[in-house]
């Protein structure tokens, strides 16, 4: 019986930077941050594919104003927005539950990373579910991840997740980029900032562990508006104070990307 | 965060072993019967914690592989190598960290080097 075939030292060859978009705690506004900073990098003139690895609750479809994909007319990757996109919601109807136990999942998150003719990307985010279990390891033991972005709110009970999602990250040799904080607060009228959900929780993680803070994003009604309406808020209202702190993101990711190598990928061994 | 990591350079089959050259300058061998006794694997784990069995019988498949010797060995993501035995067992994940300690470091002035 012959051997079975080597499989290629890099899966994604035309990928320069793999990254990952993850949170301890769910509902932190991860897709909403990898949507957003997706669009912000394809604005810095980055060519991005955006990957929703959330199989059991896939956002992606909703905030792109799309539903379920036809493929034969329809061929995946999708584009929308000048971005690449990947999600189970264009297989799955929304009303209908995903209910896998979890190697179906590692099957259907591979199937999605390896499977769509990327192309040529600077950029593919992946926008993880919340939790460290078969997804997140899915995609660490078998691609070559650059970094992982860690979504957090400020309150600590967010933060108590994002350490285990850190931990994680950090047992896989993943480099955490640095922490975003969500939520951070909510802007007055008359200038004043409320912080509802604590202050300064993001800082304190980057610190802990010793990775850059990437920055603050306020809390406001018209970010899940425009999510919901299909067109996030970076592209439908660039000059809005949230695109321009998703912008000033951007540009942080692309420095920071600057200093870490483009392939993350181990050498083959010679038996 | 950790300690800064230490990545392999180039990994190959010399001898009995396997001979790893590391990005610090370090190069270690490690002989396939070390990295089989060890695999990290649950399984494997539960029968090294078992008191020592000197009856045990080998299995057909033991028996006619003979020395522990790699069939495949894989990398897997950025952090781990996965190999695959000449007895079947394929299961365990060798982390770079358990690759590094589980090495004799070779001499710098090595003939090999």
């Amino acid at each position: 019986m012959p051997p079975p075939a080597v499989p290629p030292k890099t899966p994604l060859p035309g990928v320069k930077h793999l990254i990952a978009i993850a949170s301890g705690k769910g509902g932190v506004g991860k897709s909403t941050v990898a949507a957003n900073l997706a669009l912000a990098l394809h604005m810095y003139g980055q060519r991005v594919g955006l990957m929703d690895a959330d199989i059991y609750g896939p956002s992606v479809p909703m905030m792109f104003g799309l539903g379920m994909i036809d493929q034969t007319k329809t061929p995946f990757p999708v584009e929308k927005f000048g971005l690449k996109l990947m999600s189970m919601g264009f297989v799955v109807a929304a009303d209908q539950a995903v209910i896998w136990r979890g190697p179906k999942v590692a099957q259907a998150v591979g199937a999605m990373l390896f499977q769509p003719p990327w192309g040529d990307l600077d950029f593919l985010i992946v926008d993880l579910p919340p939790g460290t279990g078969d997804a997140q390891l899915t995609l660490s033991q078998s691609a070559p991840l650059t970094g992982a972005i860690i979504v957090t709110q400020p309150a600590e009970v967010s933060l108590i997740d994002a350490r285990k999602g850190v931990k994680m990250f950090e047992e896989v040799r993943v480099p955490i980029l640095g922490i975003i904080e969500n939520m951070s607060y909510l802007g007055l009228p008359d200038g004043t900032r409320l912080h509802p959900l604590g202050q300064g929780g993001g800082a304190k993680l980057a610190a802990e562990i010793g990775v850059p803070f990437l920055g603050e994003i306020p809390i406001d009604a018209q970010v899940s508006q425009c999510g919901d309406a299909g067109e996030p808020i970076v592209r439908k209202f660039p000059d809005h104070p949230i695109s321009k702190s998703y912008l000033m993101l951007a540009q942080t990711v692309v420095n920071e990307m600057l200093k870490q190598p483009t392939n993350a990928a181990l050498p083959d061994v010679e038996l | 965060m950790p300690e800064p990591e230490v990545r392999p350079l180039a990994l190959k089959r010399e001898g009995d072993g396997l001979l790893i050259d590391w990005a610090d300058g370090i190069r270690t061998h490690t002989a396939w019967r070390t990295l089989r006794s060890q695999c990290p694997c649950a399984t494997c784990d539960d029968e090294r914690k078992k008191p020592a069995n000197p009856f045990r019988v080998l299995s057909d498949r033991e028996v006619a592989a003979g020395p522990p010797t790699p069939v495949r060995m894989k990398a897997v993501g950025a952090y781990a190598y996965q190999i695959e035995w000449n007895d079947g067992h394929s299961t365990g994940i060798y982390t770079l960290d358990a690759l590094r300690q589980l090495g004799t470091v070779l001499p710098s002035d090595s003939p090999d080097s």
